[in-house]
């Protein structure tokens, strides 16, 4: 006697359950997915960026220079936060749970949306603090391209390196902007309104997204060290 | 109970040689081999290429001119440094992030040891890189044939650097182990970074000098090329960043874990020398004041450094006139032959007319970029002295030939007509104008030319003038007004009328006693 080709469980034992049950479970499911990520603690990083672009806007630490050039310490504090998101996309447990976790894909999805939107609401309160280059909309479209710098590096480089796409991305920007660089792919020298630079960088987004979603963080040969 | 005095006295068997070196190497090879660094190395070689070198192929092949983004404003030290911290942050914390660090204090090493050998390869990784990278874009330099000589003092500012980035870099992950210590480690490294560029480009003097990025008044064309760069502030900066660096690193053997009760007392002396060296190298930098090749900190300077740099110089011919420049210049010796033209031509002859044009050092500046020091006529016979260590040269910072060969013509009418360092009188304003239309640079565009960037402070001076005497609140003004119209009436003489007035009128000219009204 076998139990090949027994997939499923006996009809009716999962419907048994109540709804609540399983909504319980599933949020149960998720808050051990985040926590094993590190979310809370990326929120929690995550609120001091949101107050260091508050104190960088209202004591005006702008490099001098143009407005391209005002715009680097708040593109380094959007960089940050796109870092943290990043490095949660890490996992301790590997194959493990690549091989039993079905709900991976979608916890994945879930982590990475609701940590941008965690970092856009802190960045978002700190612009209150002076008059950020380019607006909300400006730092929505750059906070979510350096976000999918940082997805796409994690799915490349693995989780623990996933910071580095974000840092060379600011570095590339820096450089750009100084060169006075107009191509959408260097979305933040584009207006706030500008569709070429919103296409590319939500598109970055999307790309990191969908990336770490389906294929998750490499384990990286770099993050056994 | 027997005396022992006639007892042999025991030799102390000699003491075998401590193992602690060869164990100390060995611990650093194993470091260096499980080191994360060289796999984050091809992005800041890449980041180095695009954000280092890439920019800098667009400036003149002159040392100073090709390193001053890269180097005199430490841009291989943002494309290094950041990275440097977040991979030092994450083999800082490889042991908390493993949950190791209680097995590890129990091995026979003390911990803090264990630590600095790893941080050791770390940095020896991440200096070792930094050397090659700029090695190999020296040796491209070279093989291009830059002029001058290399800033080697801001090579050492840039490897203490990086030392210091992964110094402070490892502390933060030894101290705060998470998979967090990394990207917080490379985003305070960008924000120092950023955070100094902003103190650095608006402060001119005092502790700011000491940032990295600062190139306020201490990396101008006149070094390596008539004089050395001045190593006072570099050695200020290679102090402070060393200080930083023994300084974090003392901090990681402060914790009750890192070893015994002496090693936790040399490891705090240890980072209060770090805080000492660095809070003296910033008080050293307060110091500094503006010589006239560069920073000079009294505390540090050589006079040896003064010495000038000894040159043959190249000569070539313009209108008869032999022209010279410093051999590091030699490829726009065309261009200035070409450009001084028109002008030595026109002044051919006349009292005054240089019968030499020589290139001289310029004099720096507390800015960014140098002085624009104004051309002057002096000597007997008279020799036209050229700083163009300042000006637009062709392909520096977009500057184009045509450009340079205006600033010339203009510098040049300007001491010609002994305006001296002012704007000069409105009649030798006119005559300049004549004189420089005369050259070849129409009326129309001379207000451009003089409102462009690198000239000496007469040339807005007379922008202003002429704005205020048109009765605008602000330069440029469109040719016209009374200086343009005398300029204009001059110009339509013939030539040969044209030069007997000058011959007859120079001397009054020269000493401001002419008037608008007298020019014909």
């Amino acid at each position: 006697m076998t139990a090949a080709g027994i997939h499923r469980p006996p009809p009716g034992a999962a419907q048994d359950r109540p709804a609540s049950w399983r909504a319980l479970a599933a949020l149960r499911l998720a808050w051990l997915y985040l926590v094993s990520r590190r979310a809370p603690a990326a929120v929690a990083l995550l609120a001091p960026l949101g107050a260091l672009q508050w104190a960088a806007l209202h004591w005006n630490w702008s490099v001098a220079g143009g407005g391209a050039a005002r715009q680097l310490v708040p593109l380094v504090i959007e960089t940050g936060a796109a870092a943290v998101i990043a490095v949660t996309t890490y996992g301790p447990f590997g194959d493990t749970e690549r091989a039993t976790g079905r709900w991976l894909p979608w916890l994945r999805l879930v982590s990475a949306l609701l940590l941008t939107a965690a970092a856009a609401g802190a960045l978002a309160v700190g612009a209150a603090g002076g008059h950020l280059p380019g607006g909300n909309l400006a730092m929505l479209r750059n906070l979510a391209g350096m976000t999918g710098t940082g997805l796409l590096a994690a799915a490349a480089l693995g989780g623990a390196f996933g910071w580095t796409g974000p840092m060379a991305y600011w570095l590339v920007t820096e450089g750009a902007l100084a060169g006075a660089w107009t191509t959408p792919w260097i979305w933040p020298a584009r207006p706030p309104h500008d569709l070429g630079g919103a296409l590319c960088a939500y598109g970055v987004f999307a790309a990191g997204i969908v990336a770490v979603t389906l294929l998750g963080a490499r384990p990286g040969p770099g993050a056994r060290r | 109970m027997t005396a022992t005095t006639s007892a042999p006295v025991r030799q102390q068997p000699p003491r075998a040689p401590r193992p602690v070196p060869l164990t100390a190497a060995r611990l650093l090879r194993i470091e260096l081999r499980r080191s994360a660094m060289p796999w984050i190395l091809p992005l800041i070689a890449a980041a180095f290429w695009f954000d280092s070198y890439r920019p800098s192929t667009s400036q003149p092949p002159i040392w100073v001119l090709r390193t001053f983004w890269n180097m005199g404003q430490g841009h291989t030290i943002i494309d290094f440094g950041p990275f440097v911290a977040g991979l030092a942050a994450w083999m800082g914390s490889r042991d908390g992030r493993r949950g190791i660090a209680d097995l590890v204090t129990a091995t026979a090493r003390p911990r803090w040891a264990a630590q600095l050998a790893t941080w050791a390869a770390t940095a020896l990784w991440a200096v070792g890189a930094y050397l090659v990278f700029i090695a190999v874009m020296f040796g491209v330099y070279a093989h291009q044939g830059v002029q001058g000589t290399p800033p080697w003092w801001w090579v050492a500012v840039g490897a203490a650097a990086v030392t210091a980035f992964s110094a402070a870099g490892f502390a933060v992950g030894a101290l705060f182990p998470s998979r967090f210590a990394a990207p917080l480690a490379a985003f305070g490294g960008f924000l120092a970074m950023a955070m100094s560029s902003q103190t650095g480009f608006s402060h001119t003097s005092g502790w700011a000098l000491i940032l990295p990025t600062n190139s306020n008044g201490n990396f101008q064309p006149p070094s390596g090329i008539f004089y050395p760069y001045l190593p006072d502030l570099p050695i200020a900066r290679v102090m402070f960043l060393a200080g930083i660096a023994v300084a974090a690193l003392g901090l990681i053997g402060l914790p009750a874990g890192a070893g015994g009760p002496r090693l936790r007392r040399a490891a705090a002396v240890v980072t209060l020398a770090g805080v000492a060296a660095a809070g003296t190298a910033v008080g050293l930098a307060g110091t500094a004041r503006l010589g006239p090749h560069g920073m000079v900190i009294p505390a540090l300077h050589d006079a040896a450094s003064d010495r000038a740099i000894r040159y043959t110089p190249v000569c070539g011919q313009s209108a008869g006139v032999p022209v010279c420049l410093n051999p590091a210049y030699r490829q726009f010796l065309p261009d200035v032959n070409a450009a001084l033209r028109p002008v030595l031509g026109e002044v051919a002859g006349l009292p005054g007319g240089p019968a030499r044009a020589t290139q001289v050092a310029g004099a720096y500046s507390s800015s960014e970029g140098e002085a624009g020091a104004p051309m002057t006529i002096t000597g007997r016979p008279p020799v036209l002295r050229m700083p163009l260590g300042s000006l637009n040269l062709p392909g520096a910072f977009g500057g184009s030939t045509a450009q340079f060969a205006q600033q010339l013509r203009l510098l040049a009418v300007h001491a010609f007509a002994g305006a001296g360092r002012g704007p000069g009188t409105p009649a030798q304003q006119a005559v300049q104008a004549a004189l420089l239309r005369g050259a070849g640079v129409p009326f129309a565009a001379q207000p451009g030319v003089l409102s462009s960037v690198g000239l000496p402070s007469w040339a807005p001076a007379t922008m202003q003038e002429q704005a205020t005497e048109q009765g605008k609140d602000h330069a440029p003004a469109p040719a016209a007004g009374p200086v343009y119209a005398a300029a204009r009436r001059l110009a339509a003489l013939p030539p040969a009328a044209r030069h007997a007035w000058l011959a007859s009128h120079l001397g009054a000219l020269r000493s401001g006693q002419l008037t608008l009204a007298q020019l014909p």
